[in-house]
């Protein structure tokens, strides 16, 4: 019986170690925080990320939130993405050792039809395999023959008679990045199997958008930031599509570095938010992904706002309980002026009327989590292989 | 049928040859003794009864449900609820092809149809069917009504014996469950054109129960006569019923009957006597509850019955009274010294106690047909095919209700034993059903070792299934009565009780949520435990078909 790495020694001219196979997300640091907020962004200087310019201090948004949890919620999607990450092998290609990293991506939406009634309503369950660029003995034909590893790889026996199937072979570039020293092969494919997952979450998103099913009244939330790494290979066409299926989306990170928030002049927020009351937001401030570097982007701007939904004598630290939500700003009236800040009261007031019922004892994010949205995680959660069965396809 | 939930089997709780687990809709209406069936392998279909249902959430303890309340605020809406559902703890109870390796996780769980139900609880085929009820499995729109048979042979014999039922006073009804089965035996035996046949000897214990039963029910709707004509029996009351008051002169002050003159016109009532001459043997009964380590009281009972001492020659019970005095003056014993002044004493003090309040005891029998006067024993040697002889005791003093029952059972005992008549075997009921209501009396573990009654129960239910002796008692706490009365029942009947009884080691075996039902169960509900059953059945029975008083 041909086992994966045969194939991927006869197709790449090199050489597979068969070493230990484990799975990478404890052993290895994931710069999972450091993609969301890696500053790719830039906050735009005196530029507000709202109508209300008055607002400069928090607002408090107790009796809004009062007022609304008697109405239908506004957020009835919710979208998580994640993946698990391994190590599978070490393969030898032109005397460099490269890591064959493998990857479990899972992309869920749940819909929730009615308090008692929360429901899968798009999942994408993706098996890959990262590989160095230079697995490919040829310079051209890059997406073809990865391809072909991949159908190669499905029609193995002990693949097929687990049932599962790899949807890609993705390729990792082998140009180590000089600014990040210790960015090392793995992270490079694990970061491969991460846009991945980010693409299918684009995906989701543009299915749900097609099938009319995101507007003002039924808003869809993700899980995390909305701050894409805008994609290499990305062009301006695509992108404004993209952009506009976020029409109805939100993202809220329940993670975030409290260094990376600036007020509007661009300073450290940090003290500030520690300082956030209950059910108080502060001033939305306006974002844009780095000019210079993306310029082929366009404008790519973004409000992001703060907001604590848990009381901070609950909580173990003063930033546990404060989740930060964004939105991209789509209209050229919202570019320039940033989102109305009755939307964002809205927006805001639901988010803290998600807070309950809570994940105490079953999360140490509790403070943090919205309760849909650790829903969603879960779902995804149980829906992968587990590591023994995922490695024992290698 | 519809499709219901999922077999769980996890590391921790595996299903096995004997419980599966599997998870439904938390709003799904489903009860312990529902059955469900299991998809199986080899398209086989495993059936369970449903035993424990449990709603689970992700709430890892109460404190993150407090939480979620906003921190204790009980008006606190919330947008999601939180993620819950019911898991269902079942026992298999049978597979379509006999295959009991544990289901498999994943497989389909669904309701049964009537059918199905039959097979899983072993209801299907019954031989010799016997109606003991209805059960009532699901909720609307799936709600089924099948009526459950025994199998005669193991209720009345020849395969098993014996009834007990029991259950907490008025709530449990168990009367009314003892005559709902009298009469489903007796609508068969009336039609029945077997050998086998039939008597009943009910004891009346408490009002007038039982003083009425050929009579008609007034409060019965056609609801309850439906349910009679779905279960297969008849709407008429009880038929060949012959009732048996305690004698005394103003009939009033020894029952609670209140229609004894016209039934005793209508040539179904008689009054019932001991006299001397005949019964003097059965004084030992007088003494069944007396503790009696030295076996002084029998020795005195034997004295007199073999007319030792001055008892040759008595003929009434004041002579024998006066007798019994004259033993207990000191010096008197000096003939018998094996029986000490102090037990005669003892033995006249009782004695007299009962000779003295009641009626019963009588020098001699009115041979006048119009005063309907007999002998116990002679009417019971004398109980023809059919007929069902209402004893009522129910005014009598408890020494004196014990006498009677002894004496009946003793009398029937005799009769089936054929020692005291010379009627043909063919001509003797084959079978003769006693029902005695407050069996604790009797055959409590209180009760003295030593006591006649007890050892004739013991010898009824030890014995009595071949000789055609069939008990059906009924008692408050099933744990107070003797090992071997009730462990020698065939056939089990549980109506509510209480939660210290359940704690009692006789429900060790009950599973813990049909524990706590059995204190909850309805009036005209009973959990029955019978050979022939795969499971306990939750079982229900209409009304009763005859004349009930409400004020006793």
């Amino acid at each position: 019986m041909r086992k994966i790495r045969e194939i991927l020694e006869d197709a790449s001219n090199g050489i597979c170690y068969d070493s230990y196979k484990y799975c990478a997300d404890d052993e290895i640091k994931v710069p999972t925080l450091k993609y969301e907020e890696n500053q790719n962004f830039t906050i735009l200087k005196d530029r507000y990320g709202e109508t209300d310019t008055s607002l400069k201090q928090t607002k408090d948004l107790t009796k809004k939130a009062k007022q609304l949890s008697k109405t239908e919620p506004l957020f009835k999607f919710f979208l998580d993405g994640s993946r698990r990450t391994y190590k599978v092998d070490d393969i030898e290609i032109n005397k460099r050792i490269f890591p064959i990293m493998a990857g479990q991506i899972g992309v869920a939406c749940c819909e929730r039809k009615s308090p008692s009634k929360f429901c899968c309503c798009e999942l994408e369950n993706n098996l890959v395999i990262s590989l160095p660029t230079e697995a490919n003995p040829e310079v051209k034909n890059t997406e073809l023959f990865f391809n072909n590893i991949k159908d190669k790889i499905n029609l193995i026996e002990r693949v097929k008679k687990a049932g599962v199937k790899f949807s890609n072979v993705l390729s990792y570039s082998s140009k180590l990045n000089q600014d990040s020293a210790d960015l090392k092969y793995e992270h490079l494919g694990i970061a491969a199997i991460q846009d991945e997952m980010v693409d299918c979450e684009k995906k989701i998103v543009s299915n749900l958008t097609n099938k009319n099913l995101l507007n003002e009244d039924n808003y869809l939330l993700k899980d995390g930031s909305l701050q894409y790494k805008p994609m290499k290979t990305g062009d301006y066409k695509e992108l404004s599509k993209i952009k506009n299926n976020f029409r109805c989306v939100i993202g809220v990170s329940k993670l975030f570095n409290p260094e990376f928030s600036k007020d509007k002049s661009g300073k450290s927020n940090a003290a500030a938010l520690a300082k956030l009351k209950l059910y108080h937001r502060t001033p939305a401030y306006m974002f844009q992904h780095d000019m210079e570097k993306w310029s082929y982007l366009g404008d790519y701007k973004y409000s992001v706002w703060y907001v604590r939904i848990r009381d901070s004598k609950y909580t173990e630290s003063p930033f546990a309980g404060i989740v930060k939500i964004e939105k991209i700003l789509i209209t050229d009236n919202e570019n320039e002026y940033g989102l109305e800040s009755d939307l964002i009261d809205v927006i805001t007031a639901n988010i803290i009327n998600e807070r309950n019922p809570v994940c105490y004892g079953n999360d140490k994010r509790w403070a943090n989590h919205l309760y849909p949205v650790y829903l969603t995680e879960k779902f995804l959660k149980s829906k992968y292989l587990s590591d023994i069965h995922f490695l024992n396809l290698f | 049928m519809k499709q219901i939930g999922k077999i769980i089997a996890t590391e921790k709780v595996p299903t096995t040859v004997d419980d599966f687990f599997f998870w439904t809709d938390k709003e799904l209406i489903i009860k312990p003794f529902d059955v469900v069936k299991v998809n199986h392998i080899k398209n086989s279909i495993t059936f369970g009864v449903v035993q424990e249902i449990s709603h689970l959430t992700d709430n890892s303890s109460f404190l993150a449900g407090f939480i979620s309340s906003d921190f204790g605020d009980v008006n606190y809406q919330q947008y999601t609820q939180r993620i819950g559902m019911n898991y269902v703890h079942a026992k298999v109870v049978g597979n379509s092809q006999n295959i009991y390796t544990p289901v498999l996780d994943g497989s389909y769980v669904s309701l049964a149809d009537e059918d199905d139900i039959k097979e899983a609880l072993g209801l299907k085929d019954i031989k010799n069917p016997l109606t003991c009820g209805f059960i009532e499995m699901y909720e609307q729109p799936n709600s089924v009504t099948i009526p459950v048979h025994f199998n005669s042979h193991f209720l009345i014999g020849p395969e098993g014996a014996h009834l007990n039922i029991s259950g907490i006073s008025g709530l449990a009804s168990k009367t009314s469950y003892a005559m709902f089965l009298l009469k489903a035996i007796q609508d068969k035996y009336l039609e029945s054109k077997s050998d086998e046949s039939v008597a009943y000897v009910l004891f009346n214990v408490k009002g007038r129960d039982l003083l009425a039963i050929d009579e008609p029910n007034i409060e019965l709707t056609d609801e309850d006569f439906g349910i009679y004509k779905m279960l297969g029996l008849t709407t008429s009351p009880f038929q060949n019923a012959k009732y048996f008051y305690p004698y005394s002169k103003d009939i009033f002050s020894s029952t609670y009957g209140r229609d004894v003159k016209s039934q005793m016109e209508l040539g179904k009532a008689c009054l019932y006597k001991y006299i001397f001459e005949d019964d003097k043997e059965s004084i030992d009964l007088l003494f069944s509850n007396v503790d009696d380590p030295n076996q002084t009281m029998e020795s005195i009972v034997n004295y007199i019955a073999t007319g030792q001492g001055g008892f040759n020659g008595i003929t009434n019970w004041s002579e024998l009274l006066k007798e019994v005095y004259e033993h207990t003056k000191a010096g008197s014993s000096g003939k018998d010294k094996e029986i000490t002044v102090l037990s005669w004493r003892k033995f006249y003090r009782l004695f007299r106690k009962t000779i003295e309040k009641t009626t019963i005891f009588s020098n001699s029998l009115s041979s006048k047909a119009k005063d309907c006067e007999v002998r116990l024993k002679d009417s019971i040697l004398n109980i023809q095919k059919n007929d069902l002889y209402v004893v009522d005791v129910a005014k009598l003093d408890e020494e004196t209700q014990g006498f009677v029952f002894g004496d009946v059972i003793r009398s029937i005992y005799e009769l089936k034993l054929g020692q005291a008549n010379d009627r043909s075997e063919s001509e003797i009921p084959s079978k003769i059903i006693i029902f005695i209501d407050e069996l604790n009396k009797y055959a409590s573990k209180e009760v003295p070792k030593s006591s006649p009654i007890l050892r004739q129960l013991l010898d009824i239910t030890e014995r009595g299934r071949s000789l055609g002796i069939i008990l059906f008692a009924a008692e408050q706490f099933k744990s107070d009565i003797h090992d071997r009365v009730k462990g020698n029942c065939s056939t089990h009947a549980y109506g509510r009780t209480n939660a210290i009884e359940i704690s009692k080691p006789d429900y060790q075996y009950v599973p813990p949520v049909y524990k706590s039902m059995l204190t909850r169960l309805k009036q005209g509900e009973y959990i029955l435990q019978n050979p022939i059953f795969r499971s306990l059945l939750n079982i229900k029975f209409p009304k009763p078909i005859y004349k009930q008083f409400k004020n006793g």
